[in-house]
């Protein structure tokens, strides 16, 4: 009611003009779409004059193809069926051909002298804008997650075929490692024939000449059992559960002073010297000690100074007994340094190494780590010394 | 499968023969609310939405199976194998009428007769052939779609469409009746306005109604007169309308076509 009296108040032309210069397009058409009224503000907007439009044009000459057959499609059914339609936007083309982007509302309106429909008509070139763009960003959205995806993919294959890759890898890794530790182990007897046939010469009658071959043979023998028994003690700690040891109550400086007096003759002309301090009772397994004072002697004979003694010291401390073998010559190379104990590492020998596969050290802190003790090294100012602490009441590794 | 709950079917009416009506692309069963009334006294309706329209069940839509009108055609068989007694008249609007046929190939002698509303084997020019469009007027009509969700939302329960006898525009059910998933509708628009039936139709022997409109933008009258030309047993009724949905703005005229069309057919 107070709206009709609202609108009674306004002068006919004020009402004429409201309808003429609207915020929107009006227009009133036929059932099929012919233009019956159409005010200034839509014939505005799409460059037309109200005459060329009324009683001929139907509103969907006016939109662009897709806008037509949606109308078709859609549209009318829906104002058919339902009586209106709201908020379809559809592209009407200005007369220079430029499309319009506008939203209808549309109502079908019936009297006694016929059925018609009423639109109201809103350019929408901002919300077109933002359509487009939230198009646009799906669209780029829906690309990236596609391409995230085959990357994905791609991963997914790339990690397979290294993970086969690695399974081969290792599979040969440890086969080349069992051969090795076959081929060690079945070294042992030959060696052992052999080491046997030499000393068995040594005690018949020899020339000067054939002493000096017997001493070679007998060296070139001792390297080659060490040799052995570390690639044997390697593959022990690599494939197994680490190296074994056997516990006994030693003599330390005793042990230490036997191993010393072997290895001068295996090493002839060079000087090795033993020194000892301290008293006191230690459980070890004296093999790997013998083991471990060789490797780290051989060592010192191949890196250190041929002119300079190499000094082994047995020390007993407290709850500790150490085997430190010192040389001088050259020192480590600081680079090395971290990586001295892994198996395959090399330095650079002033001799040909006999001895050097680069497996000395890494047995050597693997004999510590199963007495639960420690390797060291201190290489400075022309000398370098190795140093292994040791409880002195070990306990075996597990 | 549940075909009732896929397709949305519905039954009324009661006859010795069934109508089965399909609606085209844009809209749902509703479409034929003003031609059912005067059909239901003689005939069982048979009346369904396509997958992907109306209140079709949504999950079913396959890509892949309704990549072609095949996979509609599929599913109007096993509708009438379940819901259809008696003879069964196919009506079809716009792309159901070459689904109607798609299907009528399929199982020859299955259906008594095919009416085809406004019908288009191929929307799209092809050399001397007038489809009526081209490949960027369909393009156009796909961003149409885009911009237009006519009250769809991901969010929205799908259960709350009727029918509401009153028009209100901004009530809750505006657009219901073309409320569609729009990825759902670019599909559907892709395979309807870029297949080709032409090659099937010497192959239908039912008899046919072409139910031509005066002034279709979306089937012209020249592709009519193509069809009736190309089909067997065809007859072609141009109905005096402007627009693609005559059984919604001229069914009486609509209406007697089909009747004298059926009588023609029952003799």
């Amino acid at each position: 009611m107070e709206q009709r009296e609202t609108a009674g108040a306004l002068p006919k032309a004020d009402v004429e003009s409201l309808y003429e210069n609207a915020a929107c397009g009006l227009l009133v058409t036929s059932t099929d779409g012919v233009i019956l009224r159409v005010n200034h503000t839509f014939c505005a907007w799409v460059g037309r004059e109200a005459q060329e439009l009324l009683g001929r044009v139907k509103v969907q000459d006016l939109l662009s193809m897709g806008g037509r057959i949606f109308h078709q499609t859609h549209w009318t059914p829906l104002l058919a069926m339902q009586g209106s339609v709201a908020e379809v936007k559809l592209d009407v083309l200005h007369r220079d051909g430029r499309p319009l982007p506008m939203v209808f509302n549309a109502v079908r309106r019936s009297s006694a002298n016929g059925t018609w429909h009423e639109l109201a008509v809103f350019l929408a070139h901002d919300r077109h804008k933002y359509e487009k763009e939230l198009l646009l960003e799906r669209k780029r959205a829906e690309e990236l997650l596609a391409r995230h995806q085959e990357a994905q993919r791609a991963l997914a294959v790339a990690q397979e075929e290294r993970d086969r890759q690695k399974t081969v890898a290792e599979d040969r890794a440890l086969f080349a490692e069992q051969m090795m530790a076959i081929v060690s182990h079945d070294l042992r007897n030959p060696l052992s024939v052999i080491r046997m046939s030499a000393h068995l010469i040594g005690m018949g009658e020899l020339s000067s000449n054939q002493l000096r071959a017997l001493g070679r043979l007998s060296a070139s023998t001792l390297r080659a059992a060490r040799l052995i028994a570390d690639l044997l003690d390697f593959t022990q700690a690599r494939l197994g559960n680490g190296l074994q040891v056997q516990l006994e109550p030693i003599d330390l400086h005793a042990l230490v002073a036997e191993s010393v007096e072997d290895l001068r003759l295996a090493f002839e002309g060079r000087s090795i010297v033993h020194q000892q301090r301290g008293r006191g009772a230690c459980v070890a397994s004296s093999d790997r000690l013998v083991q471990m004072v060789g490797n780290l002697v051989a060592n010192a004979i191949t890196y250190g100074a041929p002119d300079k003694p190499v000094v082994v010291t047995s020390a007993i401390n407290d709850g500790t007994f150490s085997i430190a073998v010192g040389n001088e010559g050259p020192v480590i190379a600081a680079e090395l340094l971290p990586h001295l104990f892994d198996p395959m590492t090399r330095g650079k020998g002033t001799q040909e190494g006999a001895h050097s596969v680069g497996l000395g050290l890494f047995i050597v802190r693997e004999i510590a780590r199963a007495h639960r003790g420690m390797v060291t090294v201190a290489s400075a100012n022309g000398a370098t010394t190795f140093t292994a602490l040791l409880p002195r009441a070990a306990e075996t590794a597990a | 499968m549940d075909v009732r709950r896929r397709n949305n079917v519905h039954v009324m009416g009661e006859g010795p023969a069934t109508m089965m009506f399909a609606h085209g692309f844009g809209c749902d069963q509703n479409m034929w609310r003003l031609m059912t009334p005067s059909f239901q006294d003689r005939f069982r309706i048979v009346l369904f939405d396509l997958v992907g329209s109306g209140l079709s069940d949504l999950a079913a839509y396959d890509r892949a199976k309704y990549d072609t009108l095949q996979g509609h055609a599929d599913d109007v068989l096993e509708i009438a194998e379940q819901f259809a007694t008696g003879p069964v008249v196919f009506v079809g609007h716009s792309v159901s009428a070459m689904i109607g046929m798609l299907a009528d190939l399929e199982a020859p002698g299955r259906f008594a007769a095919q009416v085809m509303i406004g019908p288009s084997p191929c929307y799209i020019n092809d050399g001397a052939y007038v489809g009526g469009f081209t490949r960027s007027d369909i393009d156009a009509l796909l961003e149409t779609l885009e911009s237009n969700y006519l009250g769809w939302s991901s969010t929205m329960a799908p259960a709350i469409m009727g029918a509401p006898d009153q028009p209100a525009l901004g009530a809750e059910l505006t657009n219901s009746f073309c409320r569609t998933d729009p990825e759902i509708a670019k599909h559907f628009a892709r395979v309807t306005f870029l297949s080709d039936s032409r090659a099937d139709l010497h192959r239908l022997q039912t008899p046919t109604l072409i139910l031509q409109c005066s002034d279709d933008l979306i089937a012209p009258r020249a592709v009519g007169e193509y069809m009736c030309r190309a089909l067997p047993r065809a007859t072609l009724r141009v109905v005096e309308n402007v627009g693609h949905c005559p059984h919604l703005s001229a069914p009486c005229a609509s209406t007697s076509a089909i009747n004298e069309f059926l009588g023609l057919v029952s003799d």
